[in-house]
């Protein structure tokens, strides 16, 4: 490895942060603590991507990763909202039976 | 093609969004304007499937920029047989909702979801669910790949979860939680791909050297799609899901959902260096895996539709066994026997999940213990499902003996006698499990029922019967498949 | 590269990683969630370091607010109406040291297989930006951003507004209200704060979009803070969604979907292919589609927060 650049040491924190949030979803046992470690996984990887999209100035970085993120923010609150609907409907139903 | 008509492939893509839009906005006629929209979808794929069958592959650059700055679509002959067959399923499982639907069933005391209310959300679910599957057969481009795979598991995840049940909400949340870890993987590798070829779309990844980097990257996208298409040992999610989801749900996501996955793995075959030796004997070997697991716990399975989503995850494996039978020489041929496997699975895995849906409701349960001491006979349903069997078994002339068939054949070429052993394992152990079922429905001798209670057959019979006739009577048609699948030659030219 | 700037660098990355750590080691659920909105803060900062403003704005609007509230939101009904307290369901105890040894195993081996593959590949290798740049001048917009979802991948970005739509299918049907969901609890506070802050937000969502065009924002970000004001108003009920909106609510979701797909089909013949923009109209057809994108992605944000769909007539049989 040559020199550190902001790409180097920001994509290793994002490589970090997914490995941190795949940790946690596999070794998770609520289901609110296994999103918010899968939502970890997404920013990690977003994390790598716009780090390699980084480019030493005054050249401008590469705008296609910066769109593919936006897109994979969207989604991951589109599944996001879905589980926890999900997790709040078990919860009532589990609640009920439990009575 | 007249100029004024949009191109039949993105036709294919929006049809169907457009039939999820107005399924939603007006649900008192989702039904209507579902089975217009597979109609009209359907039409499209005709369409295209003559602009392919006169010119090969056919590729559509999306707003005029094409490939690598825009996204391009393009079809030939391996993604028009899945166009069809989607369609195909399409139309019978809709059917087959019609009629399962039908009847004003409140809810049950587990919390289930009033049968109105599945209908009207049924629709716009299944329709959103072609969207998906057709973008990713016509799709050429991996991050657009990886929207489309999250569309269908979104839509997947709805229909798992339809019946509103404590047991469905759980399996659909286990399925949830898997998916998008393996959307993250997939996406990250799509990330990592883009960084070393500087490129997103399948043509950008053919000149790529092979190096660790890339390897590690293609490793990612491989364990997210083997989540997604349950490959042994990721396969963890599958047999709740697929066994508590209402009966059309459960045929869409064992025929087509779990196909998506295995149909990207193909492309990313056919277009750059994917797989490596070393991953097509992991898939050799985590197939074998599947086979035997999945098998002993269809065995062990107590329902019948528990029984069915097990053998979902053996045959899974015995695709992936067709794939890596080849061994060294990758998947310039054994594309063929997967995907003939891929076929032959969808049709009558749609089959038997909707006869098991009808045995279900006609009987009351599913218990395959208790099935000879039912006084009612769904005849038409058990035939359907004895039939779906007789093409997963692999007896001839199904389209499943075909596809058993060439898998065989081309890794006794190989000198791989392994593959053909572990393919007559998977025979004997589906002839096991399935004979459970049907010796169930054979025996009557403890309960005679009066005639007046001997339901033979409904309408709603029609969809499974159909399905699973053609999952035999295509093998004859084996011929004009393999036709079809090399239109455009997939894989470049066939040795 | 200068040297403060790089221990600056080491330092936000540093602070990310502890932050995302800590958000999984913290006990109480509701500390779990403050943390994580601060780690996305974090991380929306290390975003505007590496020159990605857009990514951003949309990772501190949408990853981090809107979900932070989502995610509160869930943890109120399962707290049965207030934020503290115990989690109703105890956790399972600890987990087993074998189980945790092998996750541990998988996690490790995989953030290995990314290290190598982020490493291995060439830093600062050959993008496409370069065909970016050699078409913004026919694209309609010129911050290349937009242009790459509004225009080049535009397929994509159709693709992800249907996402969004079938997460609301979903958490409609999914979500019947029963056992009386109770919305979060607000005070009076809320209502005056909220008419003052309203009208602020919606100038701020409307610029947010139409500067979308030139500079960083766009109808993802200006969605996600009229989102905030769509939060704001149920919070401080101004508005409650009545049944008889609902079809109103409904093609609101859809409008994005069907304008962009409408659009994408309309322009196509003569030539041209689906979503190819007729010369001249490129930055019209784009800022009709994000208009009605950022309508839809509001209103969908907002009911994704709301939940329920507002009371239905099949509600007599679901009890």
């Amino acid at each position: 490895m040559t020199e550190m650049t902001p790409a180097m040491i920001h994509g290793l924190a994002g490589i970090a942060v997914f490995g941190i949030g795949l940790m946690g979803a596999l070794a998770a046992t609520d289901r609110l603590r296994r999103l918010v470690a899968l939502k970890l996984c997404a920013v990690g990887a977003g994390f790598v991507l716009v780090a390699a999209a980084w480019r030493t100035p005054p050249a401008a970085p590469d705008p296609v990763p910066h769109a593919l993120v936006i897109t994979g923010i969207v989604v991951m609150i589109s599944a996001a909202a879905v589980a926890l609907a999900i997790i709040r409907r078990l919860h009532s139903l589990e609640a009920e039976t439990d009575e | 093609m007249s100029d004024n008509l949009p191109d039949p492939m993105i036709l294919v893509i929006l049809l169907p969004l457009f039939g999820t839009v107005a399924a939603f906005v007006l649900p008192r006629a989702a039904p209507v304007i579902g089975l217009a929209t597979l109609a009209a979808m359907t039409a499209a794929v005709v369409a295209l499937g003559r602009a392919v069958a006169q010119a090969g592959a056919v590729s559509l650059p999306l707003a005029g920029w094409g490939a690598p700055l825009g996204i391009e679509l393009r079809a030939d002959g391996l993604a028009l047989a899945m166009l069809a067959l989607t369609a195909l399923i399409g139309i019978a499982v809709g059917f087959g909702a019609l009629g399962t639907f039908a009847r004003a069933r409140t809810s049950a005391g587990d919390g289930g979801q009033p049968t109105s209310r599945q209908r009207a959300f049924f629709w716009p679910l299944c329709l959103l669910l072609l969207t998906g599957m057709n973008g990713v057969y016509l799709g050429a481009d991996l991050f657009n790949l990886y929207v489309m795979i999250e569309v269908i598991s979104l839509a997947a995840v709805g229909l798992t979860v339809l019946g509103g049940t404590v047991t469905a909400l759980r399996a659909g949340l286990a399925y949830m939680y898997a998916s998008l870890l393996g959307a993250l993987m997939m996406l990250l590798g799509v990330g990592f791909i883009y960084l070393q070829a500087g490129r997103l779309d399948f043509e950008g990844l053919a000149g790529v050297q092979p190096t660790p980097a890339l390897s590690a990257a293609f490793a990612l996208i491989f364990v997210g799609l083997a989540l997604k298409a349950a490959l042994f040992p990721l396969h963890f999610w599958l047999p709740d899901a697929h066994a508590n989801a209402t009966a059309p749900a459960s045929a869409l996501l064992s025929a087509l959902v779990v196909k998506a996955g295995l149909y990207i793995l193909l492309r990313l075959a056919e277009a750059g260096p994917f797989p490596g030796e070393t991953l097509l004997k992991l898939m050799g070997i985590l197939g074998t895996g599947a086979v035997i697991w999945g098998g002993v716990q269809a065995l062990r399975a107590d329902r019948l539709k528990l029984m069915v989503a097990w053998s979902t995850v053996a045959q899974i494996g015995l695709i992936f066994i067709a794939l890596a039978r080849g061994g060294a020489d990758g998947l310039s041929d054994s594309w063929r026997a997967a995907t003939l496997l891929i076929l032959a699975h969808a049709l009558a895995k749609a089959a038997m999940f909707l006869a098991a849906g009808r045995i279900k409701e006609v009987i009351g349960h599913d218990r395959i213990r208790e099935f000879d001491r039912s006084p009612v006979r769904p005849t038409l349903a058990q035939f359907a499902f004895a039939l779906a069997a007789v093409s997963l078994i692999g007896l001839p002339p199904s389209l499943g003996f075909i596809g058993k068939w060439s898998l065989m054949d081309g890794a006794m070429r190989a000198g791989n006698w392994h593959w053909v052993a572990v393919t007559m394992i998977a025979t004997l152990l589906s002839v096991a499990y399935f004979s459970r079922a049907l010796t169930g429905f054979l025996r009557f001798d403890r309960v005679r029922a009066p005639v007046t209670e001997h339901r033979g057959w409904a309408l709603a019979d029609a969809p499974p019967f159909m399905l699973a006739l053609l999952a035999i009577g295509l093998g004859l048609a084996a011929a004009p498949i393999l036709v079809i699948l090399e239109f455009g030659q997939p894989f470049g030219v066939s040795p | 590269m200068t040297e403060p700037l790089l221990v600056f660098d080491l330092l936000l990355a540093g602070v990310v990683v502890a932050v995302a750590a800590l958000t999984l080691l913290v006990r109480d659920a509701f500390a779990m969630i403050v943390a994580f909105v601060v780690f996305g803060i974090f991380v929306a900062i290390a975003f505007v370091r590496l020159a990605a403003p857009d990514v951003a704005l949309a990772e501190a609007a949408i990853g981090t607010g809107v979900t932070g509230a989502l995610m509160l939101r869930a943890l109120a009904h399962l707290r049965g109406g207030s934020l503290s307290g115990k989690d109703p369901a105890p956790l399972s105890g600890p987990t087993r040291a074998t189980t945790l040894g092998i996750d541990g195993t998988l996690a490790v081996c995989v953030t290995v297989a990314l290290g190598i593959a982020f490493f291995g590949a060439p830093q600062a290798g050959p993008g496409i930006e370069a065909e970016v740049a050699a078409a913004l001048p026919q694209s309609g917009v010129a911050h290349p951003v937009t242009a790459v979802l509004l225009n080049f991948r535009s397929y994509d970005t159709l693709m992800e507004i249907v996402v969004l739509l079938a997460a609301v299918i979903v958490v409609w049907q999914v979500d019947r209200g029963l056992s009386g969901a109770s919305d979060p609890l607000t005070g009076e506070v809320y209502q005056g704060f909220a008419r003052v802050i309203l009208p602020v937000a919606v100038t701020v969502g409307g610029y947010l979009l139409w500067i979308g065009a030139a500079a960083p924002g766009g109808a993802f970000q200006a969605g996600a803070v009229l989102a905030a004001v769509a939060v704001l108003v149920l919070l401080s009920r101004l508005y409650t969604p009545a049944a008889a909106h609902r079809h109103l609510i409904r093609a609101t979701f859809v409008a994005g979907t069907v304008v962009f797909a409408a659009v994408a089909l309309g322009v196509a013949g003569a030539g041209r292919t689906a979503f190819e923009y007729p010369p001249g109209h490129a930055k019209s057809l784009i800022l009709l589609i994000e208009s009605a994108l950022t309508i839809s992605i509001a209103v969908t944000l907002g009911a994704l927060f709301h939940g329920r769909e507002p009371a239905s007539p099949l509600r007599k049989e679901t009890r």
